[in-house]
Formats: structure tokens, C-alpha cells, sequence
């Protein structure tokens, strides 16, 4: 089964080598130019608007006029249509709830779960299967889409997908969401790279969770060592460089080819 | 058989060179050291020995308020949990949290709210647990200045850091930074917080007494000590990813 993660978006933010790597805490003041410069993301201009100032721990970027800040630290924040890998918490008869790394549970009903067939007018004995939460048990992974999430509602998932639904066997690991952009490099060059020299599947989520499946248990122990390594090393620059000889590095200290 | 130990306070509590019982100057703070990251479960901490003051921090949320019907629908609450060890102080403290860590508490969260957006997050709280493992007057200005680095360390959207330091009156002379014995047996005690952005007092309590004049040169002293502490707490933020950078430089200039 061929797996290819579909998180694209927010990647050219974080891994533009030409980023600065300027370090700034909340609070500290990014330009007093005003006139050129308008706050961007994690950023925001003080009471006279004489000054704009840095909202998270995080590196400085400037974009055309944008000033932004990339958070190293952070919570995930659903967004419809994000593809996210949630952990079945509770059920009732009328709807699951998912632990998604995020401040709210999100809720998974039933009518989500189970492929609508188109109504076949004239054929009475068509079976429907009944709606009810049987099909997932309490502590199963399941591969969601975010239907809908705003900041006041519950978000509200579902299961009817490509890729989407219950994973059977593999690891699911969990790192830092802010830096899951890093982890999948520019177009997915850090993922590909990952997915070559260790040979395994790698499903990554932006809610920080990361679904692995190798053949071999060794190269998995390998992979998801690199991905601590990464999240650690995520604001340094030349990273995917450095990873690969790490990967080789390993691969021949370890015996494992 | 009881046995009873009177608090005993020095007459002077100035040296005849003119330092203070701790050799200090009478601007001069205690030595400050942070550190951030170093709870492991915790969605951000951080630690600060502050002279002879040990404080650990840490941070937690958003996530779902208990008791519920704490819970606010139009906005996030900050929850403060002061707690000071039994054995941090010379008696025994009881373990229960009593009406002066009640209130330290409620005066943390207040003077940390105006920094966060709360807005942001309906229905949930940000809790922040603080623990006093050893106690030597100002902890309650210690611990606001580490609770601000844990929350930046946790990620959580902050206007500024703050920075919060005790100033006073002891034996008829301003002094900054008061200890144990100067809280106790001086004439005056201001702690004060101060947020950076806008430049803002956050914090201002009063125990004593001291003339406006007094008041006046003893918030400028303040705000000078509190400049220094600042940039102690955003090198702490920043080394934390400075070092691992500098590490790998290293061992890229080893390899060569």
C-alpha cells in the first residue's frame, strides 16, 4: 500500500532557506518602520502603532512587506480539510469522541463513517447499513478529515476518504505541530528522502502525529530516532543535508542495509 | 517538649561600610539564574534560582476546564496555582493552601491576563503550577517572572514577557531587590510587575510607609533592575536554540 501524505500547504513558510534565522521572544520589537513593513502572521503592531512586535518564541521572516514570525512552540488549530490522524476517546450511541492534540475534542458521528449509497428508487430489500458506533472501538487510530471547525464549535470529522479510516498495525509517534512543515522539507523533499533511505510508509499529519510502517523493525527504530532528531534541530539551517548523513551514517553503524 | 524559636532581626541592616547584610550594593540584585524546558510532561516550564529562591513553573493548556462550571463561553481562563513546599521556609508550612497563597495566586493570574489573549480560546483554561521549593523573600515576584518565561516557553501567543522585582525602604534608605530578613524587618516593601509592551505596570502592592518623593525615585530604581532582569529571561528563552545550533557547528567544524 503506497502512501502519500498530502500536507502541502504552509511547507515553503518554514523550510525557505533564505529565511532569517533570527531568533525573537514575545514581546520583542521587529522594525519601527512602520510605513514599509505590515504584521503578518504572530505578529502585531503596539497601542501608537509605532512599533510591530513578535507574539511567539520563534524565527523572523519577512515576506515582500509581510513581517512574520514562525512559532517554534505551539498548539494545532483545525482547519477544514486538514487530514489528521485522531485517537477514538469515548463513544455513545450517537457519536465518538476523538482526542486530536488540539484544546477541544472533536466529535465523529456515525452518518460520517459509512459510505452513503445513492438511493436505488424500486429496490425495497436494499440493505442500509444501521448507523451506529460499532464500528470503532475505544483507543482505535483512525486517519480523519476536519469537516468543519471554527473557534467556538466542537470540530467534526469524518472517515469517508481516500486514505482515510482505521490503521492496522504500524507506530504512531508525535512530535511539536510547528514543526511538522520542517519534517516534509520543500515539496516533500525531506519526506521523500526519509521514505527512500529507510523504506518505510509514513503518513505525517499536521496535528503533530505521524503514523510509520516499515518491514523491518530496525530501520522504524532508525526513522523515528530521525524524527526526534529533526524536531530538535528544526530551526537550524542545511538540516535535510545533515539528515541524510545521518541516515547513512547509522545504517552502516547499525548493520542494517 | 515545645521548643520555641523567636524570629530574631538584626538592629542594622546595614554593614558600617554601607553594604547590605548580604554584601550587596543598595541597587544591586541577588544572582539570577533561569532555565526553560525542563519538565518533561509539561506543555511549557521553566526554573529560576533567584538568590536563595527555588521555583519551578509549569504550564498547561488551552485545554477543557474542571470544574466545568468554571468555564467561560466568550473566553479562556488563566489559572494560578501558587504552592510553597513544607520544608521551603524556616517553620514548618502546612500544606494546605491558605489564604496568603490564595491570594498570590489571584495576583499572578491578574497581573499575567493583560499579556495573553484569551479571547482566543473560549471555554478553556491555561493552567499554570507553581511550586516553591525554597522560599527567601520576593517569591511571589520570582514566581511571576518565571510563569511569564514558562508560557512563552509553552508557545502560547504573549504581547511581552513580564517582569516583576520587590523595591523598599530599609533603615531610612531605598533599596532594590529586598531578601527574607529586609521584607521582614525594613520599613517598606513595593513589589511591583512590569509588561514591555507599552511598558506597563502590571503589579503595584504597598506594605509600609514612604513619602510620594520616596515613591517616585523607587519606581525608576525598579524599572532600571527590571531592564536587567529582562534580558536575563530572553537570553534564557533563546539559548535553548541557540546551543543546539552551536553544538552542531561544532561538530561540523570537528568532522573538517
Amino acid at each position: 500500500m503506497e502512501e502519500e501524505e498530502q500536507v502541502t500547504q504552509e511547507n515553503d513558510e518554514f523550510e525557505d532557506e533564505e529565511t532569517s534565522r533570527e531568533l525573537v521572544v514575545p514581546g520583542e520589537v521587529l522594525t519601527e518602520d512602520v510605513q514599509d513593513f505590515i504584521p503578518g502572521r504572530g505578529t502585531i503592531f503596539n497601542k501608537d502603532k509605532t512599533k510591530i512586535i513578535s507574539l511567539h518564541i520563534g524565527l523572523k521572516n519577512i515576506n515582500k512587506n509581510y513581517i512574520n514570525v514562525i512559532p517554534l512552540r505551539g498548539i494545532y488549530t483545525p482547519q477544514p480539510g486538514d487530514k489528521i490522524i485522531a485517537i477514538v476517546v469515548d463513544k455513545n450511541p450517537v457519536k465518538y469522541k476523538c482526542d486530536i492534540n488540539s484544546k477541544d475534542f472533536a466529535q465523529l458521528k456515525p452518518r460520517n463513517t459509512v459510505k452513503r449509497m445513492k438511493s436505488r428508487i424500486g429496490k425495497r430489500n436494499y440493505e442500509r447499513e444501521e448507523l451506529s458506533t460499532e464500528r470503532f472501538d475505544i483507543g482505535d487510530i483512525l486517519i480523519v478529515k476536519v469537516l468543519s471547525a471554527d473557534r467556538l464549535n466542537k470540530p467534526e470529522l469524518t472517515t469517508i476518504g481516500k486514505y482515510l479510516g482505521k490503521k492496522n498495525g504500524g507506530i504512531v509517534i508525535s512530535i511539536d505541530p510547528p514543526k511538522i512543515p520542517r519534517l516534509i522539507g520543500r515539496n516533500g523533499s525531506m519526506i521523500k528522502m526519509l521514505k527512500n533511505l529507510t523504506k518505510c510508509n509514513i503518513f505525517v499529519t499536521q496535528n503533530g502525529r505521524i503514523w510509520i510502517k516499515g518491514d523491518n523493525i530496525a530501520y522504524e527504530r532508525l526513522l523515528i530516532e530521525a524524527i526526534y532528531k529533526i524536531e530538535r534541530e528544526a530551526h537550524t539551517t542545511g538540516l535535510t543535508d545533515r539528515m541524510q548523513l545521518f541516515i547513512e551514517n547509522e545504517k552502516k553503524n547499525r548493520g542494517i542495509e | 517538649m515545645v521548643l520555641l524559636i523567636k524570629d530574631e532581626y538584626p538592629e542594622k541592616l546595614f554593614q558600617e561600610n554601607g553594604k547590605r547584610l548580604d554584601g550587596r550594593d543598595k541597587k544591586e540584585l541577588r544572582p539570577i539564574k533561569m532555565e526553560v524546558d525542563i519538565l518533561k510532561n509539561a506543555d511549557g516550564s521553566a526554573y529560576i534560582e533567584w538568590g536563595n529562591n527555588k521555583i519551578f513553573a509549569a504550564v498547561f493548556g488551552p485545554r477543557e476546564v474542571h470544574p466545568h462550571h468554571l468555564s467561560k463561553p466568550d473566553r479562556g481562563v488563566l489559572r494560578v496555582f501558587y504552592r510553597m513546599a513544607t520544608y521551603s521556609v524556616f517553620d514548618r508550612k502546612r500544606p494546605a493552601p491558605g489564604r496568603r497563597e490564595k491570594e498570590i495566586s489571584m495576583i499572578i493570574a491578574d497581573c499575567l491576563e493583560p499579556v495573553l489573549f484569551l479571547e482566543l480560546y473560549p471555554g478553556t483554561a491555561f493552567e499554570i503550577f507553581i511550586e516553591v521549593i525554597d522560599a527567601d523573600g520576593g517569591t511571589r515576584c520570582a514566581s511571576t517572572t518565571v510563569a511569564s518565561l514558562a508560557l512563552a516557553d509553552a508557545g502560547i501567543p504573549m504581547k511581552s514577557l513580564v517582569t516583576a522585582l520587590a523595591v523598599g525602604k530599609i533603615d531610612g534608605e531605598l533599596v532594590v531587590d529586598l531578601s527574607g530578613i529586609e521584607d521582614k524587618a525594613g520599613e517598606a516593601d513595593l513589589p511591583i510587575a512590569i509588561t514591555w509592551f507599552n511598558d506597563e505596570i502590571s503589579l503595584l502592592q504597598f506594605d509600609g510607609d514612604m513619602d510620594l518623593a520616596e515613591l517616585d525615585t523607587v519606581l525608576k530604581d525598579a524599572k532600571e533592575a527590571a531592564e536587567k532582569i529582562y534580558e536575563i529571561q530572553v537570553n534564557t528563552l533563546k539559548d535553548k536554540y541557540i546551543s543546539i545550533q552551536k553544538n552542531i557547528e561544532n561538530e561540523k567544524g570537528g568532522e573538517d
